[in-house]
């Protein structure tokens, strides 16, 4: 695995096409990685009929809400978690810990 | 869709129909037989063109038809054909 | 077929759809793609299925701390020893409300949720109101269900984007000592569940 819980990182910008799991209002943002929940097959090429192997890391990421939204109604401590496929994040500032 | 702007939740529950069922367990039957997986149908659902038009199982419908075509198991003639013969039956045009 | 019901066969269902998944079924079956108890068994999976479960759980949970320990490290678990059949590829995973945090559940891209312990979600849950705003305006939904979260309180939402199922573990209501299992099960809505509200106290 590449990442470790604590780890920052940032979700990949990309604007792939096609069938993806990573929300569009989560890319290109900055987070820190809650827990690794487990390896799966890859969504991305399952939904086209294939194996989606080799099966790929998925994390549970966090994200404070402050940082997601300009107008966000609520106290810095709230917080929103996805659950992220490895190959969208990438180290982010301040590297792995 | 997230962090979209949105307006006030409708929270009234439409009574599930027999053929909402039947779209439910149709997908369900065709996972377990291996013949179709959720990422699948979430793709064909995502791809629909009226995607915003129609009800949530009217997408499911949908897609999994688009899906069951894809795959040549049917043909849009038969699903019409056999469609509007059930309507028939049902006493409509 | 799996039975038809008088409200389609008048043709008064509520769409198009209804004839078609009906086709689809009818073709299905006769080229033997499925089995009529196959469909059988796809409708009566999600109606065997209710928040009742996820009462039970909580209920136990509240009773007994080794439990909720259990339901919170191994969800799957803790519903096989309450006798509910949790079996579903994807995991599922039950996050605990504190006097700290308040947990809510969304799934932003499509309408994931526990169905294998709760059966079929509210509308409202699918609707693209609620899976745009629980995610940027988590406070002003919840406050639309009628609840208001006390001062002090930080919200965590989680968007079910992937492989896991979640569902809330809500506190127990103050003054509820001297209820049963059963009583304290009654108290627990779909709603607490989800976490767009609290249970009844």
């Amino acid at each position: 695995m590449t990442f470790e819980p604590g780890d920052r990182v940032r979700v990949l910008p990309s604007k792939k096409p096609g069938h993806v799991r990573t929300p569009g209002y989560l890319k290109g943002k900055a987070g820190q990685i809650e827990s690794l929940i487990g390896e799966f097959p890859n969504p991305e090429e399952l939904a086209y009929g294939h194996a989606g192997l080799p099966e790929r890391p998925l994390y549970k990421v966090g994200f404070r809400q402050a940082d997601l939204w300009d107008d966000y109604e609520g106290p810095a401590e709230d917080y929103l978690y996805a659950d992220i496929y490895e190959h969208w994040l990438e180290p982010g500032e301040g590297g792995l810990t | 869709m997230g962090g979209s702007p949105g307006g006030p939740i409708d929270r009234s529950q439409h009574e599930v129909e027999d053929w909402e069922r039947l779209a439910d367990a149709i997908n369900s039957a065709l996972g377990r037989r291996g013949l179709q997986t959720t990422d699948e149908l979430r793709r064909s659902i995502e791809s629909l063109e009226n995607y915003r038009d129609l009800s949530y199982y009217e997408r499911w419908v949908a897609a999994t038809e688009k899906l069951l075509v894809e795959k040549g198991v049917l043909t849009t003639e038969e699903i019409d054909d056999r469609a509007a013969a059930i309507r028939r039956r049902w006493g409509g045009p | 077929m799996s039975g038809h019901h008088p409200h389609e066969d008048a043709g008064r269902t509520t769409s198009p759809y209804a004839a078609r998944i009906r086709a689809i079924e009818a073709l299905l079956l006769e080229k033997g793609v499925l089995t009529e108890p196959e469909v059988q068994d796809g409708i009566s999976y999600l109606e065997a299925r209710s928040p009742a479960n996820g009462a039970k759980l909580v209920a136990r949970a509240w009773l007994d701390e080794g439990f909720e320990d259990l339901l919170l490290s191994d969800a799957k678990s803790a519903a096989r020893q309450l006798g509910i059949d949790p079996e579903h590829p994807a995991e599922f995973v039950v996050v605990k409300n504190t006097l700290d945090v308040h947990n809510l559940i969304v799934c932003t891209l499509c309408s994931c949720y526990p169905r294998a312990i709760l059966g079929r979600p509210p509308d409202w849950y699918k609707s693209f109101d609620y899976r745009s705003r629980a995610v940027s305006e988590p406070r002003a939904v919840m406050r639309e269900f009628g609840f208001e979260l006390p001062e002090g309180v930080e919200v965590v939402v989680h968007d079910s984007t992937a492989d896991v199922r979640y569902m809330v573990l809500p506190m127990r209501p103050s003054g509820t000592e001297d209820l049963g299992e059963d009583e304290l099960a009654g108290l627990v809505t779909r709603d607490s569940l989800v976490g767009v509200d609290v249970p009844r106290s």
